[in-house]
């Protein structure tokens, strides 16, 4: 039962990351059709910016409240990857809006590494550690709360509840504001959208700001706990869109819904099957999804009319 | 149109046949062609200098760099190192590209590294067929150099001036059975090659002592240990982290903690870094000692840091000074005999011709006679403190 319980845990903590991730492949795509492949990188950048701006802020000792530390590390990297979205979308996406589809998915790809090469070259291969551990001796580990014989630290705790609070957002912001509305409207028919006086460039935009936010969250989540290098990206990147595609990549609450199934599978197959075969069971499932229900558990089938 | 098929393939295929074949005479007239010792000689350095072990090709440039800065120039050579970027992350493709590449180059007479075990094996052919010397200061997967010479033909011009895995891993597990008296270890492996000869090194000396193993694998792209630490008994009093990614020691080591568990990090020389592995209670092995206590090396590592700001002293960097002022001297070698011309066949002839006093790492430095390994080469267990430091403990 403990080791249940502790592998639960673990499945909710990168659940919940990977779902973020995958929310900003779902918003980009549910909007333009397009598969973002530099939303790994932006995932970097944020765990990056969080660490820089972890750092400012005194590192393992913080100048401020911890409570308020985190919250301002967390801001400060969604609000870098809000600008670097509204950056990478102006030049690299927006000139290719109306080219054949493959055109702006190279150039996603082209971002990509473009970011990554950047950001070695700006930052080091060094990994960066955010030395949560040794804040005011470990009390992001040591605090928390029992389930059984098993510990729930304070951190794991902190990280499953921000990233529920920001989908809740999400999804508040997508079907209860007006800009959700024009989202929603540029998603289902850009064409109409746009003859209805949604100004189309901005609800773009405004996808980018959001889905880069998520990533620069899920980054510093993801950082607090492990140390980040440039190359970590990539394989978010992956999980995040295996995530969106097995809950059905332009569905809100299939991108949620894919990135906790993605994270218990991935814990539930190295605790219970091999630690040596996760990777090639998560894929396994990427692969079943496209074959036998390539619009995910909450996506909506594709019909042509021919 | 079968036939025009059938054609297109057989003009392909004669094509690459030939190609290939071009390659390799291209190849072996180069390594037979001399090279003009008055020109600026290149040394390639095949390390991985981005990506999660990039801290270690990083810090091998700098101190390769900075002795083919000092030492050449009193040998009366003109050398630059060269730095061939093999993240560790994306397998043998790069190092494989990066060989090719190398012997195309009529500059380079002798190489450094692969850095990594698993591109040492990714090349070695390539190096051989071209009668290419080359010197990794810290690949030591076992038998490169060691065992049956059938099984290692392609290693001829393979040499390592740091001690292999078959000391490495008898040193780590006879200091977990007789100083730690362990009970109950667990071994992880990273499924590439460097992890995998040093776990089951490892592995057969705890088991021959009767030692209750288990063993944990996980792919090299690992960031979160978190269900592998899940998988660790909480009676285990060791885990063995034979990593390329000091930091991913350190997070196994926390997330033990995290959950409770009182079994310490065991890392290998992969993990020896200071700055990113420094759980207090953690052990970590070495090839080399810490060079700041040797005081033959003071002016070298006073000379480094001046060239190398806000740098600290790691162990990969030292093992790279010496692999360098050991091809400087086999090049030399080669350029005496040459008469102000050297081969790539020369210089392989005079690396074992090559003996160092007061060497970096201590002592003089001596080639084996048996292998291409050096001589009485031992590694070092360190432990580290309440500070972070490392104590040298066996």
């Amino acid at each position: 039962v403990d080791t249940f319980i502790q592998l639960t845990i673990d499945a909710l903590t990168l659940g919940s990351v990977y779902a973020l991730i995958a929310l900003g492949y779902t918003l980009v795509y549910g909007v333009l059709k397009l598969l973002n492949f530099a939303h790994g990188d932006v995932f970097m950048v944020g765990s990056f910016a969080g660490f820089g701006v972890f750092q400012l802020l005194g590192g393992a000792n913080p100048k401020v409240p911890l409570w308020l530390f985190l919250t301002l590390v967390t801001l400060a990297a969604m609000a870098a990857c809000a600008g670097l979205g509204v950056v990478i979308e102006r030049f690299a996406y927006r000139p290719l809006r109306d080219a054949p589809r493959i055109a702006p998915l190279i150039s996603a790809l082209g971002v990509s590494f473009f970011l990554s090469n950047s950001m070695q070259l700006l930052f080091g291969a060094a990994p960066k550690n955010y030395d949560t551990f040794d804040i005011h001796n470990a009390v992001l580990y040591t605090s928390g709360f029992d389930i059984g014989n098993v510990h729930m630290p304070l951190l794991r705790v902190i990280t499953i509840a921000a990233a529920f609070v920001l989908m809740v957002a999400l999804w508040f912001l997508v079907n209860k504001t007006r800009t959700g509305k024009a989202m929603r409207a540029t998603s289902f028919d850009r064409e109409a959208a746009a003859m209805m006086g949604i100004d189309i460039d901005k609800v773009i935009v405004f996808t980018f700001v959001l889905g880069s936010a998520l990533a620069g969250a899920a980054g510093v989540f993801f950082a607090l706990r492990v140390p980040t290098t440039v190359s970590i990206g990539f394989v978010a990147g992956l999980k995040g869109f295996t995530a969106a595609v097995i809950g059905g990549i332009g569905s809100i609450p299939g991108a949620m819904a894919g990135g906790l199934i993605l994270g218990f599978a991935e814990s539930y197959t190295q605790g219970y099957i091999s630690t040596q075969w996760s990777d090639l069971f998560v894929f396994s499932l990427l692969i079943a999804f496209m074959i036998f229900r390539p619009q995910g558990l909450l996506g909506r089938a594709d019909i042509r009319k021919v | 149109m079968k036939k025009a098929i059938a054609l297109a393939i057989a003009v392909l295929t004669t094509t690459v046949v030939a190609a290939s074949a071009q390659g390799s005479q291209t190849a072996a007239a180069k390594a037979a062609a001399g090279y003009s010792c008055s020109k600026t000689i290149s040394i390639p350095f095949i390390t991985p200098i981005t990506g999660g072990a990039g801290f270690l090709g990083a810090e091998q440039m700098s101190w390769a760099t900075y002795a083919a800065k000092t030492l050449a120039p009193a040998l009366g050579l003109k050398v630059k190192i060269v730095g061939e970027d093999t993240p560790v992350e994306q397998g043998a493709t790069p190092a494989n590209a990066v060989a090719q590449k190398i012997i195309g180059d009529s500059s380079a007479l002798a190489a450094l590294g692969p850095a990594t075990s698993g591109d040492v094996a990714a090349t070695a052919k390539v190096f051989y067929a071209a009668h290419l010397a080359h010197i990794s200061p810290s690949a030591t997967r076992t038998d490169f150099t060691q065992g049956p010479a059938s099984a290692r033909e392609e290693y001829p011009t393979f040499f390592r001036d740091v001690p292999g895995d078959y000391i490495q891993g008898p040193t780590d597990a006879n200091y977990m059975i007789k100083t730690l008296h362990v009970k109950k270890v667990v071994i992880m492996d990273f499924q590439e090659p460097y992890s995998l000869g040093l776990a089951a090194a490892v592995e057969n000396v705890l088991k021959k002592a009767g030692v209750s193993t288990s063993r944990l694998s996980a792919p090299n792209t690992t960031t979160d240990y978190s269900a592998y630490v899940t998988k660790v008994p909480s009676d285990a009093d060791i885990v063995f982290f034979p990593t390329q990614k000091p930091g991913d020691a350190q997070t196994f080591a926390q997330q033990l903690i995290e959950q409770g568990k009182k079994a310490k990090v065991f890392g290998s020389d992969g993990s020896n870094d200071s700055s990113q592995f420094k759980q207090p209670g953690s052990y970590v092995s070495n090839f080399a000692p810490d060079i700041t206590a040797i005081p033959a090396d003071a002016q070298i590592i006073a000379g480094w840091k001046k060239a190398n700001p806000g740098k600290s002293v790691g162990s990969f960097g030292p093992p790279s000074y010496g692999a360098t002022q050991i091809l400087l001297h086999a090049i030399k070698l080669a350029c005496n005999q040459g008469h102000g011309t050297a081969t790539r066949q020369a210089v392989l002839r005079n690396v074992k011709k090559v003996s160092i006093k007061n060497w970096i790492l201590g002592g003089t430095f001596k080639w084996s006679t048996k292998s291409n390994d050096p001589l009485n080469a031992k590694f070092y267990i360190f432990q580290i403190q309440s500070n972070g430091s490392y104590k040298l403990v066996g």
